[in-house]
């Protein structure tokens, strides 16, 4: 396992396109990074530069201490995980599995011993002699991650590797990569759309937008101490509410209120809270609490309520939310203010 | 007081056998009798003509190698008339030496293949996978080498091969003279490459970090998945070779290193039709066997179930 570093990476396209602007950032050895971000972001291609199948326009990439820019993916001793599994469909399970230690001339006692190690950890061990067409998706993709592990590299690196996977597939196997990759305390990158794979897996996420960074930090601070309004509202499902602070009579116009739904409460001002009258438009049940879409003016806003709270759609009521629970945005730049 | 009520026994519709109907005509359709009937009495006729034409030929030479060749001349579309004769194909063996023709048309043959197989395979990689800088522009130059007509290489060819520049010397009857031009067919490289296009780039990428070289991924990845275009490229190649007349003819004037498709026309008038016959029957079963032999492997879908996401 070794740290990654980022400094001043970019990536310019041919055509001119700036798919990573100037990306600095240090990832710590045995870390969990997950980069997140919407399609375009440029997560991708800053995994791809640290595998060695982009070339880096600009700036250098260290894996442990040697940097890696010049270096030929097979000698930059990372392994990657593939969105489609990119698996070999001539060989058998065991095969894909193996292949990578023959090249590396691994004797054959202890690429034995690799493969039927990983083939258990993943639960493979009676599909060996199975070709991957004769395997279902959660299983292959479990060998693309056994063929991942076989090799003990320095680093992991995983280009949305369950989004192929069924809803209820994609959570047990969520849970058996992050289990996997805290036995194996391997170095990991993690590059995801879904913002709820990327709070629940990462110990650190970095959020992405247009090649630029927008924020890195625990998925606790993201979600409490967002940035800037696009990782506010990147974050957490449904997203932050952002209103103009003058229209909740929080301040000036020149700032952005931003609250949580969770931190909605029906009722009337008190001390220590805010408050606002809105319509409720929609009201969906989601078994232990309701979502309620509420019109606030021209613009909608989300309050996440108890279950028990009874809301007539087209009905107007008050709302209030704590304080504490508010973050400020400049309304010019959209970043935190204090 | 409690009803009692009487549960019906459900009535459930008749079971109806699903129809394998190719796409065109709905299982529905295809129940009518007329439906039925009707496209049934057409694929059958259009089944039967298609033998006739197909296998007719084939087997009109089996039977007519083994027949007298009184009986062949007078009677050739009688069935053994006056029994069979197998003594044509042990002449044609023995008197008119097809098995020394047989074995230079399989030798061409398995060279021309090999020769066509080497460039076209490592053409294409280059071309497809590897992808020089000027990779396009030596896609253009290959694919105007389509337009110009073969008969009209044939004399800078010929010339070529009589004084190969560079080495020096000669290669009339040379193998070499076959094989060598053989080899360099733009076609097949189009062909291939075509196909190697369409191999998802994830794997080879895959294999790249696993720690294959350019020439390790040629041949673990990209040939393995490359069977079937490796098999229509082989068909192709062993059919132009076997039938192939003018070329041989020019370049190979030793009559003892002249293939089989070459020495028909003297054997024909040096024997009689029936000999004659048992030899074209020897010449044409090596590739009909050949072919019933690897049909699967020339015929089959891309095998890549399983490699990506479908």
């Amino acid at each position: 396992m070794a740290a990654i570093c980022f400094d001043g990476v970019s990536k310019i396209y041919g055509d001119g396109t700036c798919a990573v602007d100037a990306l600095d950032l240090e990832i710590e050895q045995g870390e969990f990074m997950v980069f997140v971000g919407p399609s375009g972001c440029g997560k991708t291609t800053a995994l791809r530069m640290v595998a060695g199948l982009e070339e880096i326009s600009g700036g250098t990439i260290t894996i442990g201490d040697r940097q890696v820019n010049d270096v030929s993916p097979k000698d930059r001793d990372i392994a990657m995980v593939f969105q489609n599994y990119a698996l070999y469909p001539h060989m058998t399970v065991a095969q894909n599995l193996a292949f990578g230690l023959k090249l590396r001339n691994i004797d054959k006692a202890e690429l034995d011993r690799r493969v039927n190690d990983a083939a258990a950890a993943l639960d493979l061990a009676d599909y060996l002699h199975r070709k991957p067409k004769a395997l279902s998706g959660g299983q292959r993709q479990r060998v693309a991650l056994g063929r991942a592990i076989v090799r003990e590299p320095a680093a992991f690196l995983m280009d949305e590797p369950l989004s192929n996977l069924d809803a209820a597939l994609r959570a047990q196997t969520r849970a058996e990569i992050l289990k996997l990759q805290k036995r194996l305390g391997t170095t990991t990158i993690y590059v995801t759309h879904d913002q709820v794979e990327a709070m629940t897996m990462g110990d650190r996420i970095a959020v992405m937008r247009k090649g630029l960074l927008q924020q890195i930090g625990t998925p606790e601070q993201l979600y409490t101490r967002p940035a800037n309004t696009f990782v506010a509202s990147f974050i957490g499902s449904p997203a932050m509410n952002i209103v103009p602070a003058a229209a909740v009579g929080l301040g000036p116009g020149s700032l952005l209120a931003g609250f949580r739904p969770e931190h909605v409460e029906v009722g009337l001002i008190e001390s220590g809270c805010f408050g606002f009258d809105a319509i409720v438009e929609v009201v969906e049940y989601l078994g232990g609490e309701r979502l309620a879409h509420l019109r606030l003016g021209e613009r909608s806003l989300v309050a996440k309520l108890p279950v028990d709270e009874r809301l007539e759609s087209g009905t107007t009521m008050s709302f209030v939310v704590p304080h504490g629970a508010v973050a400020f945005f400049d309304a010019e730049t959209g970043l935190a203010t204090g | 007081m409690s009803a009692i009520r009487v549960r019906r026994r459900r009535e459930h519709p008749k079971r109806v056998t699903e129809v394998p109907t190719g796409g065109l005509v709905l299982a529905s359709d295809w129940r009518r009798p007329s439906v039925k009937w009707g496209l049934g009495t057409t694929q059958a006729l259009l089944l039967v003509v298609l033998v006739i034409i197909g296998l007719g030929p084939i087997l009109w030479l089996v039977k007519a190698a083994i027949t007298p060749t009184q009986d062949t001349l007078i009677q050739p579309m009688s069935v053994f008339p006056h029994g069979t004769d197998l003594s044509n194909i042990s002449n044609a063996w023995t008197q008119v030496d097809i098995g020394l023709y047989l074995k230079n048309t399989i030798v061409l043959a398995l060279g021309s293949w090999a020769s066509q197989l080497i460039v076209s395979t490592t053409g294409a990689y280059a071309l497809s996978v590897l992808r020089p800088k000027w990779g396009s522009l030596i896609m253009v130059l290959l694919l105007t080498t389509l337009f110009v007509p073969p008969v009209v290489l044939l004399v800078p060819l010929y010339l070529e091969i009589v004084h190969p520049p560079i080495f020096g010397g000669t290669l009339e009857n040379n193998y070499f003279a076959i094989w060598l031009p053989a080899g360099a067919s733009a076609f097949n490289v189009v062909l291939m490459k075509r196909f190697f296009d369409n191999l998802p780039r994830e794997i080879f990428e895959a294999a790249r970090i696993d720690g294959c070289g350019p020439v390790r991924l040629f041949v673990s990845i990209v040939l393995p998945m490359s069977k079937p275009i490796l098999g229509v490229v082989s068909l192709f190649a062993v059919l132009a070779s076997w039938k192939d007349f003018l070329w041989p003819l020019l370049v190979l004037s030793n009559p003892s290193e002249q293939p089989i498709s070459v020495r028909l026309p003297t054997i024909q008038s040096e024997t009689d039709l029936g000999v004659f016959l048992a030899a074209m029957l020897i010449a044409c079963i090596v590739p009909i066997v050949g072919f019933l032999i690897f049909q699967r492997t020339i015929l089959r879908g891309t095998g890549l179930g399983g490699a990506l996401k479908g």
